[in-house]
């Protein structure tokens, strides 16, 4: 998770909104993997244009400087989880 | 599957069945619409295009597309190019008799999964369900997508008579290297008439069952969760999506549950008339279908992995909602138990 690194949704991933958090849909499978990361993460977030840096940012700034820890391993986890099944790639912004 | 997440309520379908028309170049005797004229009221180019937009507001990810068959609709490759256009894997079942080298070049895109259906490994086996030609018309159908590399898998409807056939028709797709599916019979459309005929008996449920768990490869689209062992609880759903995650938009733009219970007390609602996340959010009958349990299920051990099984099955084997899937493991196995007694 380096500070300038954002992330993107393979070809074939989409992903929407919903109560829970997000819903990931894999048309190579296809298979579906449920987020349950809330109003967390939005899907715009997997678009490539934000590092996981500007979202702890957000998030910090949301539930305050104390959490920034916890915060930092749930982004962390999240994002291994949806790397290690396939769904997002790393890309990094220069 | 995660329940917990689907009981929640999704904001819209993640597949939507959606039956584009009623014509169809065959008669097969297990067909769940009773396919074969065109009806004067099904959707327009214009409205089907229309329910094509609805589906991407709403974030669809995939249309299971069938009929009728699916290709007897002039416009057809125009409506799944626009589907694709936005964004829309299409997964499409058709017989394949209307499949050459130039409609395959039409559907080579990496948005589109075609299922031929084949309901045996043989001429005699499969025309004596689909009709006389339609084996050797599908195999074309087959080896002109396989020669693009488009996906596609073999879909065969359990029935009595493609009950045997199974292993040879894994075959068969294995040997274009396509995969195998295997869907369940349902009484309904023409299946009512020739339910008792070809419906597997609980002991061929049973030995099918177990079948399936010595084959990991072959997908069944959730058809059979009410009949798989524990080995295949990863690969699917563990209860009916209907109302859940999925739904089914007829020819003529009604929407029912699912596409075994085209009946009027299923009804939900007309597309493109009324808006489709209106129908999907507020519709009594989805709403109820929701909350749809089979009581008398509860206290079976085998409820985690069925929840009652498939309620189209139950509602026309007993003109009710609410009661077991007569064909689930639990009875089927007691059935066979019971039968073997008396033998």
């Amino acid at each position: 998770m380096g500070s300038n690194t954002a992330y993107r949704m393979w070809d074939g991933v989409q992903v929407r909104e919903e109560q829970f958090g997000l819903l990931f849909y894999d048309y190579r499978g296809p298979k579906l993997v449920f987020l349950p990361s809330r109003d967390l993460i939005s899907e715009s977030f997997f678009f490539g244009e934000h590092t996981a840096e500007e979202l702890i940012e957000s998030l910090c700034a949301r539930f305050g400087e104390r959490s920034r820890d916890e915060i930092r391993r749930h982004v962390q986890r999240i994002l291994d989880m949806l790397l290690s099944r396939g769904l997002i790639y790393e890309q990094p912004i220069c | 599957m995660s329940n917990q997440y689907v009981e929640m309520g999704l904001r819209a379908p993640v597949n939507v069945t959606w039956e584009v028309t009623y014509a169809c170049n065959l008669s097969c005797l297990h067909c769940l619409s009773d396919s074969g004229r065109r009806e004067k009221e099904e959707l327009t180019t214009d409205q089907c295009r229309s329910v094509i937009d609805s589906m991407a507001a709403n974030r669809v990810f995939q249309f299971s597309i069938g009929g009728g068959e699916p290709f007897m609709r002039e416009d057809f490759l125009d409506l799944m190019d626009y589907a694709h256009e936005k964004g829309i894997l299409t997964c499409i079942s058709t017989n394949g008799t209307l499949i050459d080298d130039k409609v395959a070049e039409r559907l080579d895109h990496k948005l589109v999964y075609i299922q031929v259906s084949l309901d045996g490994a043989t001429p005699d086996s499969n025309d004596s369900i689909r009709g006389t030609g339609s084996f050797s018309r599908a195999i074309k159908a087959v080896e002109c997508l396989r020669k693009r590399d488009i996906a596609v898998s073999i879909n065969t409807v359990l029935t009595r008579i493609s009950l045997p056939q199974l292993d040879a028709l894994s075959d068969l797709a294995q040997s274009f290297g396509a995969k195998f599916r295997v869907s369940r019979f349902r009484p309904s459309g023409r299946g009512k008439a020739n339910w008792s005929r070809l419906n597997v008996s609980p002991s061929q449920m049973v030995a099918f069952s177990d079948w399936l768990s010595a084959h990991q490869d072959v997908s069944t689209g959730d058809s059979f969760f009410s009949v798989s062992h524990e080995d295949r609880r990863h690969l699917g759903l563990n209860m009916c999506g209907a109302c859940k995650l999925t739904c089914c938009i007829s020819p003529t733009g009604h929407l029912y549950p699912c596409a075994f219970l085209q009946e009027d007390e299923f009804l939900a609602g007309r597309l493109p008339q009324e808006t489709f996340s209106l129908i999907w959010n507020r519709s009594r009958v989805f709403q109820a279908f929701r909350k749809l349990e089979i009581k008398s299920c509860e206290s079976c051990q085998r409820f985690d992995f069925c929840h009652g099984g498939c309620p189209a099955v139950a509602y026309h084997t007993q003109k009710r909602l609410g009661h077991p899937d007569p064909g689930c493991l639990a009875n089927c196995v007691s059935e066979k138990t019971v039968a073997a007694s008396i033998v």
